[in-house]
């Protein structure tokens, strides 16, 4: 460039500009100060969201359950070393996959990943401690969460909680309680047997008084039998193979026939049971009769048993759209209010059932809910204490 | 002819009670106190009914069972399993096997047993 010089600019004017130059130079100096504070400011944050960053992986990798966290494409982003263990593999090979894809040659990974995308479609379900198997003694419970922390940044926790040493107490305690049962009955048994030969004579003749007694012990034993088979039942419910080939059939000749395996009872307390049937038939239910059998005694039982002389006992059947529906009225003594919450729940009895000192082992309404929700079906109450109980169940029509 | 029972039982006093029971009803009776034993007598000795445990020392009730229905000299015994298990497994099991009956020993009374057998043999 070309300079001039001689009558380049006037005097006034070279001063004013150098006057305006160095104004600039003062306001750079500062501006470049004002970047360094930012600029050591940022460092600082920098630096404490590193801190701050290095606290939540210590806490991700010291958690005793496995995360892994997905962006919203189901690309693995983080996978913590108790995850590495649950799908035994290490977060290298897993980060930057795609959940769906993943595979594994030690375990079998497809349950999770069909519990997790639910019908087929690539796109990962809320869960909630969904329990899933996967394998002969390995269980774990997952769950997700949906985390949204700005508008083009989802991601996805998915939470892997092993139970499987949860497991096998549980299936060891059932399996014990199972044993301990058969194991029990061989002895009563024996003691049912020795009671009833003595009572029938055939060891010889028998005072009224032994007899008495004899036929007391006798039905004691009986209770008991009756309380191992109850907890028989519930040990299967525990395992969650309770259920045995349900058959459809009509629950119209089911409770027919529990009702007359009563006959006696009922005469005994001298209590009266209508029977309410709608003249066509109901459509048929899908049950394993077996266990159905054991609901309806023992519904049938408790209005028996908390009924009192002289009563009487509503049995009805009906439908509605989808169901047939179970109706139970006694007259009986009632639910207390404030135990109406606890009624289905193991061993469970009620105060004022307790003070009339009837048997009970406080396992027949759990057995009751839980033979009636396996077939889908729902049960609920009525109950006024002092007036009676109704109680009703619900099965889905075939 | 009084009918031949064999009871196939470990328990001893259980096998002693059926025993004097099916007695004092003039069956005649043998008792084996294991599967082996139980295996041996179904051949031996002929009966014309048998009561099998199931839970035996040895070869178990069912594998008893399983292998007199298979030999052509004992497939036509009638077979009674006599057990306390009785779950809808195990009953089915029994009764694909061959078993004539399933009776669970705590439901039952010697006389009801005793009345079954008599039922089943004529």
């Amino acid at each position: 460039m070309e300079i001039k010089t001689g009558d380049a600019f006037p005097i006034e004017e070279a001063e004013e500009q150098e006057n305006l130059m160095k104004l600039k130079d003062e306001e750079f100096r500062k501006i470049r100060l004002a970047f360094l504070n930012i600029l050591e400011d940022t460092e600082e944050a920098r630096k404490s969201a590193e801190k701050e960053r290095n606290k939540t992986l210590a806490i991700i990798k010291n958690l005793t359950d496995g995360l892994l966290l997905l962006d919203d494409n189901n690309r693995i982003k983080l996978v913590s070393p108790a995850a590495e263990i649950s799908l035994e593999q290490s977060a290298e090979k897993l980060i930057g996959q795609n959940v769906f894809k993943i595979t594994s040659e030690s375990i079998d990974i497809a349950p999770l990943l069909q519990e997790l995308s639910g019908e087929g479609k690539n796109e990962v379900k809320r869960l909630f401690k969904k329990e899933i198997k996967l394998g002969e003694k390995f269980y774990l419970e997952a769950t997700t969460v949906f985390l949204e922390t700005g508008l083009h940044d989802k991601s996805i926790l998915l939470i892997l909680h092993d139970i499987s040493r949860d497991k096998l107490i549980e299936a060891m305690k059932t399996e014990f309680v199972s044993v301990a049962a058969h194991q029990l009955r061989t002895p009563l048994s024996a003691i049912k047997w020795t009671i009833r030969m003595i009572l029938d004579g055939d060891v010889g003749k028998i005072s009224a008084d032994q007899r008495d007694l004899l036929e007391k012990t006798y039905a004691s034993n009986e209770r008991m039998i009756t309380l191992i088979n109850d907890l028989l039942n519930v040990t299967r419910i525990e395992e969650g193979r309770f259920l045995y080939k349900p058959e459809p059939m009509q629950l119209e000749d089911l409770v027919d026939a529990e009702i007359k395996n009563h006959e006696d009872a009922l005469q005994m307390k001298k209590i009266r049971i209508k029977l309410d049937m709608p003249k066509e038939l109901l459509p048929e239910v899908s049950i394993d009769k077996e266990k159905m059998g054991i609901v309806v005694q023992n519904l049938i039982e408790n209005a028996i048993k908390y009924t009192q002389e002289g009563g009487l006992i509503g049995v009805s059947l009906g439908k509605d759209e989808n169901n047939v529906i179970f109706k139970i009225k006694d007259s009986g003594v009632g639910i207390p209010e404030d135990q109406k919450e606890r009624i289905f729940s193991k061993f469970f009895r009620g105060s004022n059932v307790i003070k009339m000192e009837t048997e009970g082992s406080g396992l027949g309404l759990y057995t009751t809910k839980n033979i009636v929700e396996a077939h889908r079906g729902k049960i609920w109450f009525e109950s006024k204490e002092g007036e009676g109980t109704e109680f009703y169940f619900t099965l889905p029509a075939v | 002819m009084a009918k031949k029972i064999l009871i196939i039982e470990d328990d001893k006093f259980l096998r002693e009670l059926m025993v004097r029971k099916l007695l004092s009803m003039d069956f005649e009776i043998v008792s084996a106190v294991d599967g082996e034993d139980g295996l041996t007598k179904i051949k031996s000795e002929t009966p014309d009914l048998v009561l099998l445990d199931l839970i035996l020392p040895g070869i178990n009730g069912f594998e008893v069972l399983e292998k007199a229905k298979k030999d052509p000299a004992t497939a036509k015994v009638p077979i009674i399993i006599l057990s306390n298990l009785g779950q809808s497994e195990d009953i089915e099991k029994g009764m694909k096997l061959g078993a004539k009956d399933f009776l669970v020993k705590a439901h039952f009374t010697p006389q009801e047993i005793a009345n079954k057998l008599k039922l089943i043999l004529g």
